[in-house]
């Protein structure tokens, strides 16, 4: 397929499930702190802040770290990359780029949840009734992955669509993780069970997770869960693993891709781990390896397919 | 007399290209007055060219260079003999410019172009300055041709082509482009068809007329003029020099105006800013009677 | 209770396509009327209303140049069709067919041949060269085949008397093709039975024509079959719709400007498993934009190299470069004497009476009349920068009598053509019933240069939404009808 289709299928995949993991996160962190009147909120949102990367973003608009400040720049902030109107407003150019290419259905749940966003007063949801519109994206994200697996042929088209997506999962998981531990300092899991209440219902994992475990609340138990599980679909392993399919299927059958190679070293060495070595050797090392690498995969998946997708600026020259 | 000219333009880029695709018009074409003998083009990196002749009548290589590359060099090596013509001898009268068939075959060179496009101002200046010729069309372009040469300044880099014929005229200095685009614009706007020629001039001033140069001399593309005079044809005219054209002026082509002759045009993706070295040597060979 | 739609039916002092001279319906319309004449009118604006909504499902719309970006508009499908019957439209076909020949003949004489049409006097020489779609830089560019016009779009309109007559040829990029395919889709739905009373011929094999058509231009050393691709200006041109449904129809990769790259001189596509040869490109860009290492222009829609490789002969392009010089209005003029001179023969459509206002006396004629004309400009199509006559205001027609005075050769006159009418569904939505009035329509057929010159029965046939308009282009208010061609027995209709 062309290399600029698949770029846009790569990306929209990934600005979706941006989306809808930054409502997820913004959803558990504003909940998590109704919940314990005791922690200190402030440090909370920052947390949440740096785990996106974006603090800087947000110190340099200069306001105090409160509630509303830091959802509408999250949620609303025409000016913020990485804010849920921002994300999905890419996603729809990249589908709109690729409108030809996508099922009518997708791009209209697609193009649905951009005007819907934009009809909403979203500065009322927030002071109303959060949990309704982090309810609302999450929803409407997943009914476009729903509606992709439902009406798209399982081409090279859909196997970008779904790698971005994988890709973006995978990181945004170890995210999650890595700044739950950054303040904890090295290997001091946190034993509260509020806590891992939180961590788990931000990825939708509490209801697995108490099936796999029956009710057994363990830190290592989560994390290994989170990391590791080869069922749940929200788990880094197992996004790791999704991604790397895709990526064989759109290889040439023979010598592995570049992208191919890198992905497979970084799901063998998550897959064959054992999370009590992960935890004495120190989480935050692992996790932050983990997302280097899926960082360094998704370069590789850009120079390997897209590379030619957009020529640099042109120029013009006549000489006498 | 036997030229050897060695053409070579090298493009320098900030950064690497991922592609260049460019058009070269320097062969020298064969005509009444020069025969080709002998063209060989050479690109670094190695590019395939394809080479064709234009609307005008004018070889145009074409090629790309799609490796990254962080310069390009294009060297064009042609060899030609040019001949002496007779001094301009034909004295028609005004009115044979009105003959529809002397027209039908000129109307290229007639109507105004991008770089010729006149203004009242023009047109009245060439008038004035045609007018002491009286019915003599050969005399009024000889004075609209020192008119150009003796009133503008040859001044390297005092304009970019582009400029408008009639600041041109206002600003009273050019280069040779101007020149030529001037004394174009001056004989159209009475209905004297013009045309621009691109090409080579070899000016070596104590050179001898007849012993071969070992010594090879730095010259600069050139532009000049050609004006049809009705039942004697097209004559060349330099003003920059101010002499009619001779067997030191070698001809790449010609056209309504220099967008029709461009020496190099083309485009590049990435690299940034470019820095562009344009260089012609001619070396002068023992001419092929004298053998 | 049903009350008859054409009861109030005011033929007008127009040729009318239902109706003749006595007010009697034509023989070949007949079925139609009367399965309209038996639906209750409520019933009529129910199927108006299952239209609307097939044509919004199915995305059919069109951008307006002028209006704010992303404004796209539901594309105006009137519910009556009108039915061409089998000898007209031999007669229509063979014109058109013959016309696209001498076409194709005359831009091969001027880019690639010996001029013969110029040297012979057959047509001016400084019109040609004056003409703002006379392409210098195509010149030489081998064309296989010498199919130039490869799509096609001739304007035929019929006057008072019902005579059918070319009113402009649409050479570069015609569009429009796309909705006499959705036009039909969308009547077999909202009007069945309507159909199973006339055998109308089918349309619905233009992709596969057109991509047979652009197989039939691939140069020599294309790969067999050879890649075709469509290359369109990007989602933000308003016949995106169009290109995107073309390429579909063909199956075919629907590419910009970005997507292709040349490497000596031949074309490849970026693909995300390297590079990938194209052999043939159906472009919807214009010929300016193309290639910015030839045209001045520092665009990024087009492809650098391209025109090189196509003269290599390493690709072809559709429809080919410089086709603008043969359907500029003032060419037009001469397009049947070019038929008299390439194919020996006496044209077969005629032409729109057209004055050449370079010439003093036709200049004049038109000058003194002027309010009675219809005056365009040379170059624009679309239906942009046309004045007509009998409706312009004092300042429009003083306006365009300077600007005829200052560059006449810009400029053409022509006779106001009483266009045809047609019966159209008008106000369904605000009266909430449907009312039948008489509306002035044009036909743009689609004729093909394949390996035969095809055209695809029937075409899109516009009509003047406006009362008494005959300005029918969708750019300014014009609707569309589905145009039934009628098989060839007993004039189409079964029983």
């Amino acid at each position: 397929m062309l290399a600029r289709h698949a770029e846009d299928l790569f990306w929209a995949g990934r600005y979706i499930e941006r989306a809808e993991d930054t409502a997820r996160l913004l959803d558990v962190t504003y909940h998590g702190l109704l919940e314990s009147p005791l922690l200190d909120a402030a440090s909370a949102w920052r947390e949440l802040l740096e785990q996106l990367y974006l603090d800087q973003a947000f110190a340099a608009k200069g306001l105090p770290i409160t509630d509303s400040a830091v959802t509408e720049f999250l949620v609303l902030d025409p000016n913020n990359a990485g804010s849920i109107v921002r994300s999905v407003a890419r996603a729809r150019d990249n589908a709109r780029n690729v409108r030809e290419r996508i099922s009518t259905e997708l791009w209209e749940a697609i193009n649905t949840l951009f005007l819907e966003l934009h009809a909403r007063d979203l500065r009322a949801d927030l002071e109303r009734e959060p949990y309704q519109l982090y309810r609302f994206v999450k929803s409407r994200c997943q009914i476009i992955s729903g509606v992709s697996a439902e009406t798209m042929s399982r081409d090279d088209g859909w196997r970008f669509l779904l790698l971005g997506r994988m890709l973006e999962r995978a990181e945004m998981t170890c995210r999650l993780l890595s700044v739950r531990f950054r303040r904890s300092g090295r290997a001091a899991v946190p034993s509260d069970v509020h806590y891992w209440i939180a961590v788990l219902k931000s990825v939708s994992a509490f209801e697995a997770y108490l099936r796999a475990h029956r009710a057994q609340i363990e830190p290592q138990d989560v994390l290994e869960f989170l990391l590791l599980s080869r069922e749940f679909p929200r788990s880094v392993l197992f996004a790791l693993r999704a991604s790397e399919s895709e990526l064989v299927r759109l290889g040439a059958g023979t010598i592995p891709s570049r992208p191919e190679r890198l992905l497979g070293r970084l799901r063998a060495d998550l897959e064959f781990m054992d999370i009590h070595e992960i935890v004495e050797s120190g989480l935050l090392a692992a996790l932050d390896a983990l997302q280097h690498g899926i960082l360094a995969v998704a370069e590789a998946v850009e120079r390997h397919f897209f590379r030619a997708a957009a020529p640099p600026e042109l120029h013009v020259f006549e000489s006498v | 007399m036997r030229f050897e000219i060695d053409y070579t333009s090298e493009f320098k880029y900030l950064e690497p290209v991922w592609e260049s695709q460019n058009l070269l018009r320097a062969c020298p074409t064969t005509d009444a007055h020069q025969t080709l003998l002998h063209y060989e083009l050479r690109t670094v990196p190695a590019a395939r060219v394809h080479s064709y002749v234009d609307y005008w009548g004018t070889r145009v290589d074409a090629f790309g260079a799609r490796a990254p590359h962080d310069r390009l060099s294009i060297h064009a090596r042609s060899s030609v003999e040019t001949r002496s013509t007779g001094p301009m001898a034909a004295a028609p009268a005004w009115k044979r410019l009105s003959d529809p068939a002397f027209i039908e075959a000129h109307l290229e060179y007639l109507a105004p172009s991008r770089h010729t496009a006149w203004n009242e101002a023009l047109r009245a200046e060439a008038e004035r300055r045609a007018a002491p010729a009286g019915a003599d069309i050969v005399g009024a372009v000889l004075s609209l041709h020192r008119m150009v040469g003796s009133s503008l300044a040859y001044v390297p880099g005092s304009t970019t082509v582009g400029v408008d014929v009639n600041d041109v005229l206002r600003g009273r200095k050019g280069v040779c482009q101007d020149f030529a685009h001037l004394l174009i614009a001056m004989c159209r706007s009475l209905a004297i068809p013009a045309r621009y020629v691109s090409g080579y001039l070899f000016s070596e001033s104590s050179e001898s007329e007849h012993e071969p140069q070992v010594e090879s001399v730095k010259v600069k593309t050139h532009a000049w003029a050609e004006v049809a005079i009705p039942a004697a044809g097209w004559w060349g005219l330099d003003p920059t020099n101010r002499q009619e054209t001779g067997p030191r002026h070698i001809k790449i082509g010609h056209g309504r105006d220099y967008d029709d002759v461009l020496p190099l045009r083309g485009v590049y993706l990435g690299g940034g800013d470019h820095k562009l070295d344009v260089c012609v040597s001619i070396r002068r060979e023992a001419s092929a009677q004298q053998q | 209770m049903t009350s008859d739609l054409f009861t109030d039916y005011q033929r007008g002092d127009f040729f009318d396509e239902v109706f003749d001279a006595q007010g009697e319906i034509r023989p070949h319309y007949r079925p139609l009327v009367e399965r309209l004449r038996a639906l209750p009118s409520d019933e009529l604006l129910r199927r108006a209303r299952l239209r609307d909504t097939i044509l919004r499902n199915l995305g059919i719309t069109f951008a307006v140049y002028g209006e704010a970006q992303g404004i796209e508009r539901t594309w105006p499908l009137d519910l009556i069709p009108r039915i061409i019957p089998a000898d007209e439209w031999r007669h229509v076909e063979r014109g058109l067919v013959q016309r696209v020949r001498a076409l194709n003949c005359f831009l091969e004489d001027l880019y690639v041949g010996e001029r013969a049409a110029l040297r012979e006097g057959v047509i001016p020489t400084w019109l040609v060269q004056s003409s703002a779609g006379f392409c210098r830089e195509a010149y030489g560019i081998p064309v296989p085949r010498g199919a130039h016009c490869l799509v096609a779009g001739i304007d035929v309109v019929r006057d008072a008397r019902g005579t059918y007559r070319v009113l402009e040829d649409n050479l570069r990029t015609p569009s429009g093709v796309s909705y006499v395919l959705e036009n039909r889709a969308t009547l077999t739905r909202v009007l069945p039975l309507a159909f199973a009373q006339h055998r109308v011929r089918p349309v619905n094999h233009y992709g596969a024509s057109l991509l047979s058509a652009l197989r039939n231009l691939a140069p020599p050393s294309a790969s067999d079959p050879p890649r075709v691709v469509v290359l369109t200006p990007g989602i933000y041109n308003s016949a995106y719709f169009e290109h995107a449904f073309l390429a579909r129809q063909m199956g075919i990769e629907l590419v910009e400007g970005r997507d292709l790259v040349v490497d000596d001189h031949v074309v490849f596509m970026r693909t995300t498993r390297g590079l990938s040869r194209v052999d043939v490109i159906y472009r919807r860009v214009d010929d300016e934009f193309l290639d910015p290492a030839v045209f001045r222009c520092d665009s990024v829609l087009g492809v650098p190299g391209l025109l090189a490789a196509a003269r290599a002969g390493n690709v072809s392009l559709a429809n080919a470069i410089g086709n603008g010089v043969a359907d500029d209005k003032a060419v037009y003029a001469y397009v049947p004497a070019l038929v008299r001179f390439y194919l020996g023969e006496e044209p077969i459509l005629p032409n729109v009476e057209t004055y050449l206002l370079w010439e003093p006396d036709q200049r004049a004629a038109a000058l003194s009349r002027l309010h009675e004309l219809v005056v365009k400009p040379v170059d624009a199509s679309g239906g942009y920068g046309i004045v007509i006559g009998p409706k312009a205001t004092e300042e429009e027609l003083a306006a365009v009598r300077k600007a005829i005075e200052a560059k006449p050769r810009n400029y053409i006159a022509q006779e106001v053509v009483a266009l045809s009418r047609h019966p159209t569904l008008v106000d369904d939505a605000q009266r909430g019933g449907g009312r039948i009035e008489g509306r002035h329509i044009d036909l743009r057929p689609f004729v093909l240069t394949g390996e035969k010159i095809e055209v695809i029965p029937g075409g899109l046939t516009r009509v003047a939404l406006r009362k008494d308009s005959l300005v029918v282009n969708s750019s300014q208010g014009g609707g569309s009808k589905d145009t039934w061609v009628l098989a060839a027995d007993e004039n189409g209709t079964a029983g």
